[in-house]
């Protein structure tokens, strides 16, 4: 059915538009740098979306919970294996991600007689001084992008143009308190999963050939913040925050940590904060 | 292998081989005077945890080979490992463990239990005995940790083959060992108060005094080196984690409460 090599590349774009659909009610997740670390957050519905890798990494992913794991399986043998053969400083996102991951998402993508990896990856690396964090976004076709500041996941390439235009304008990475970024990007994800829902609505296919690596050209209009705001409470009600930080001020070689929800209040501003909305 | 958190099964089946394997019919071995070995290590409980120390020299036969020797290496934030015997076999030890602990914490998404930890530690000294029996990776180490679940600070020593025995207030290792055990035992039955209720202070003083006296005796066991502002490694383990005294620290109560009675 496929020897033909133009029903290949049809096979392979029916594919990348069945992808996209599976996203399209995804939450979004958002990375920024603060002064003393990473902080990666998102909304979720019961199933963790954030998670440790190695000392100073650590992942966020959307898609499909199954192959999330089975990525973040194979992420967590190849840096302990790396950390243990040679040293744990030997174990970098980059390396794992481009050399490691990639590859393999990619081959899955375009084996069309095969499934697909159903997942959108984010690795954040902690550096060792401020200004040294690094941030990695890899589609589900295997296209990754490395970039610095911050890094965000969503459905489709207008959403994460919107987010990080957002991000853009609110924050200045790695002078920021965890508090004061931790509120820049929950509202991020806010415009990401408000443009995504009227994407969805509008049943454009804005983000049908999506791509990490693609930004769009005319990015649409950014909603006011009570705009946000009011999404945020919304979605509120049937999820909850998840937030973990990759912190220098940890003790010991590991500088995950997950945040507990009873943290939270003290660190969300007051019209972001869930306990003070009900 | 990676569903079930076990990293040494995955470094085994990426071709990773543990110890020296066992050496063949008439195999040599290294001259005694060759393998470096000889140390003191103690694990005492007191009030709020487990004290656990070791002095700093490696040797090997008449050999100071190191003096500044780091045998007392914390394998989580929970738990601690002081290791007597061929330093080798323990470092790599130790190495596996910490990466076994993380890797299972990080994949099945909360921390591997005490008995859990215990079992890693007696595993890679059974796989050891080879090493053991052929002279070239005798380990005999002490473990020290907080068991989060039962909210109680524990002590465990083991021999070289991997048996493991709870030292209920004490254990102690290496060649120094003998010197200090007839002291801790005497103290916690005849002395003013039993071990498990003495203080940080009491507890950390202790330490430093049976050290210097397992120097005095053992020549593989380093003392304390004001000069060079050497000290023993001396951690605490607690409902808190684990916490390492500063050299500042071991230096004042050294001069205040044991140097002047050496």
């Amino acid at each position: 059915m496929y020897e033909e090599p133009y029903k290949w590349v049809e096979a392979v774009g029916n594919r990348r538009h069945y992808l996209d659909e599976q996203f399209r009610r995804g939450s979004p997740v958002v990375a920024a740098s603060y002064a003393d670390g990473i902080v990666l957050v998102t909304y979720a519905r019961g199933t963790p979306k954030l998670y440790e890798i190695y000392d100073r990494l650590a992942l966020g992913g959307m898609g499909h919970p199954a192959d999330l794991e089975r990525l973040r399986f194979t992420l967590l043998e190849m840096a302990h294996v790396e950390g243990f053969n040679r040293s744990p400083s030997d174990v970098t996102g980059s390396r794992l991600l481009k050399n490691g991951l990639a590859p393999i998402v990619k081959q899955a993508f375009e084996e069309i007689y095969k499934a697909p990896f159903i997942v959108k990856i984010l690795l954040a690396e902690l550096g060792v001084k401020a200004g040294r964090d690094t941030f990695l976004t890899m589609n589900y076709d295997g296209t990754f992008e490395e970039l610095t500041g911050c890094a965000v996941l969503a459905a489709s390439a207008s959403a994460q143009s919107s987010m990080r235009a957002w991000l853009k304008q609110h924050g200045h990475f790695n002078q920021e308190s965890l508090s004061q970024v931790l509120s820049i990007c929950l509202l991020a994800w806010g415009v990401g999963s408000l443009a995504q829902r009227e994407e969805e609505q509008a049943g454009t296919d804005s983000g049908r050939t999506a791509s990490v690596s693609v930004t769009a050209d005319v990015l649409p209009p950014i909603p006011e913040r009570d705009v946000v705001l009011r999404h945020i409470r919304q979605a509120a009600t049937d999820m909850s925050v998840e937030c973990a930080i990759l912190a220098r001020t940890v003790s010991g070689p590991s500088k995950y940590r997950a945040l507990k929800p009873n943290e939270l209040p003290d660190l969300l501003s007051l019209d972001l904060n869930p306990a003070a909305n009900g | 292998m990676g569903m079930q958190g076990d990293f040494f099964q995955l470094l085994k089946e990426q071709g990773y081989q543990f110890g020296t394997g066992p050496l063949g019919p008439g195999g040599q071995t290294l001259p005694e005077s060759e393998i470096t070995r000889g140390t003191t290590i103690l694990a005492v409980k007191y009030h709020d945890g487990v004290l656990i120390a070791g002095d700093r020299r490696a040797t090997a036969g008449n050999m100071v080979m190191y003096d500044r020797t780091d045998k007392v290496l914390e394998l989580d934030r929970y738990s601690v490992m002081a290791i007597a015997g061929v330093p080798a076999t323990a470092y790599e030890m130790a190495r596996v463990l910490e990466h076994s602990f993380k890797y299972y914490r990080r994949t099945q998404l909360q921390e591997l239990s005490f008995e859990g930890k215990l079992r890693a530690l007696s595993k890679l000294l059974k796989e050891n005995v080879p090493a053991a029996l052929a002279g070239t990776g005798a380990v005999a180490p002490l473990f020290g940790g907080y068991d989060v679940d039962q909210e109680a600070a524990k002590i465990y020593f083991y021999d070289i083959l991997g048996a493991e025995f709870e030292g209920v207030e004490y254990a102690v290792s290496g060649s120094g060992s003998p010197m200090i055990r007839g002291i801790l035992h005497y103290v916690n039955t005849w002395g003013q108060k039993p071990l498990n209720a003495q203080s940080e202070e009491e507890a950390v003083v202790q330490a430093l005094r049976l050290l210097t006296s397992a120097a005095e005796f053992d020549s593989a066991t380093g003392g304390i080196n004001r000069e060079a502002n050497l000290y023993p490694v001396i951690k605490l383990i607690t409902k808190n984690g684990v916490m390492t005294i500063p050299d500042d620290r071991l230096k004042s109560l050294f001069e205040e409460q044991v140097v002047r009675n050496v």
